[in-house]
């Protein structure tokens, strides 16, 4: 990691940002994930692979993490609800603000977080196969068929919404 | 022209533009030849094509400060150097425990080698008092908290079935790590408490048992990522039914 330039990591922390900001769908969460990838790196960096590697290693450090926030908010709810408490209503999507401007991606955040983990790296972030399956923690079978399964849930909520003129005029 | 039918696969690698020329070229002739598998892979490369368009803008991310790397080399190195000065603070209580807390500490000082000795102290200095913290006093903190220690335990026990219910919990944490006591009541007001926190030093592997100690009885057993005490009135019944539903269900 500190064999980047500044320029290249900046760019790298964007384009984490970018995957956390659309795997958590709220920005001030996204920040504090990838500052805690950040500081699991440099705890790590005895891990480091080579400058290749060292993308889909800091996307799978990330995606672990988030992962495990989202057991931790589980588990909050269930001892919530234990107590008595009604379960904080589904911590709201803040992406809304975020969505406004490009209404298109209402489909996307509307996908399953695996799906969506999933098109990011493969569409968005250009990995290949077996860099998301390194990434990801799962099989290059998995990878497959879970991207299968993502494109085709996509096109339903992409074809239920069609995207809006402003953004036809990108294509 | 007969070119080999592309697996589902190949298409989404065709896609993604991971297939050798070779095979590409098959595959484009395949796609020619097949209008309706072409409409499908269009559809899936315009939409990849739209998320990336949308997604291209790196640079209209809400701007944060930019995490410099020696800068935070340097606070991880702090904070591990405070770790360790920390280790000498024996207990944490939150919510209301300044006053508890000072006497929890008093207590874990004593801690012997007695497995889950801890067990019976915190449920001594808290099962009976009104200072469980965790129904009103901090949901944030205590989601951070528990998220932070006991992300993997199970489903959460229900004693519904033996009349106890849930009361309130406490959160502790002493040399051997974070610990929670978990109170429940019955509708004559008799407490038992249900104590757990990882494994430490000295009981990483603990044996299942029970011990007795003045008017309190603690049942104890580690399973999945926990030790877990029970812990109640040494004079009742229930106690090793509980024992064993909770065994069961944790």
């Amino acid at each position: 990691m500190h064999d980047l330039d500044e320029q290249q990591w900046r760019e790298l922390l964007q384009r984490l940002r970018r995957f956390a900001l659309w795997l958590s769908r709220e920005p001030g969460g996204a920040d504090d994930l990838v500052q805690a990838t950040v500081e699991r790196a440099l705890t790590r960096r005895d891990q480091q692979r080579d400058a290749e590697g060292l993308r889909p290693w800091l996307f799978a450090i990330l995606y672990r993490l988030f992962l495990d926030g989202k057991r931790r908010e589980r588990l909050h709810a269930r001892w919530l609800s234990w107590f008595g408490h009604a379960p904080d209503e589904a911590t709201g999507n803040e992406t809304e603000s975020i969505i406004l401007a490009q209404a298109d991606l209402e489909a996307f955040a509307r996908l399953p977080d695996e799906q969506r983990a999933l098109l990011l790296l493969v569409s968005v972030e250009g990995l290949s196969y077996r860099e998301v399956s390194q990434a990801l923690d799962i099989p290059m079978g998995t990878v497959m068929s879970r991207l299968s399964r993502a494109r085709a849930a996509f096109r339903v909520l992409a074809e239920g919404k069609p995207a809006p003129p402003a953004l036809r005029r990108l294509k | 022209m007969t070119t080999l039918i592309p697996t589902e696969q190949e298409l989404h690698a065709y896609v993604d533009d991971r297939l050798t020329a070779t095979r590409r070229a098959e595959v484009e002739s395949w796609l020619a030849a097949n209008p309706q598998q072409a409409q499908r892979i269009d559809a899936w490369r315009s939409d990849a094509r739209r998320l990336r368009t949308a997604l291209a803008g790196l640079h209209e991310l809400p701007a944060t400060a930019p995490l410099d790397l020696s800068r935070l080399d340097r606070q991880l190195r702090h904070r591990r150097r405070r770790r360790f000065a920390s280790a000498a603070v024996l207990v944490l209580a939150l919510g209301l425990g300044g006053f508890a807390g000072w006497q929890a500490k008093e207590a874990t000082l004593q801690v012997d080698v007695l497995p889950m000795a801890d067990a019976l102290q915190a449920h001594r200095l808290f099962a009976d008092t009104p200072a469980l913290d965790i129904r009103a006093s901090a949901p944030a903190a205590l989601q951070a908290w528990l998220g932070r220690h006991f992300s993997r335990v199970g489903e959460l026990p229900d004693l519904a079935a033996y009349g106890f219910e849930p009361v309130g919990a406490r959160l502790l944490s002493n040399e051997q790590g974070p610990a929670a006591l978990l109170v429940f009541e019955d509708g004559g007001g008799q407490r038992v408490s249900l104590f757990l926190r990882s494994p430490g030093e000295r009981f990483e592997r603990m044996p299942s048992g029970e011990r007795t100690e003045g008017a309190l009885q603690a049942r104890y057993w580690s399973h999945g990522a926990y030790n877990f005490a029970l812990v109640g009135a040494a004079d009742d019944a229930r106690g090793e039914r509980l024992r064993e539903v909770l065994g069961v269900s944790l």
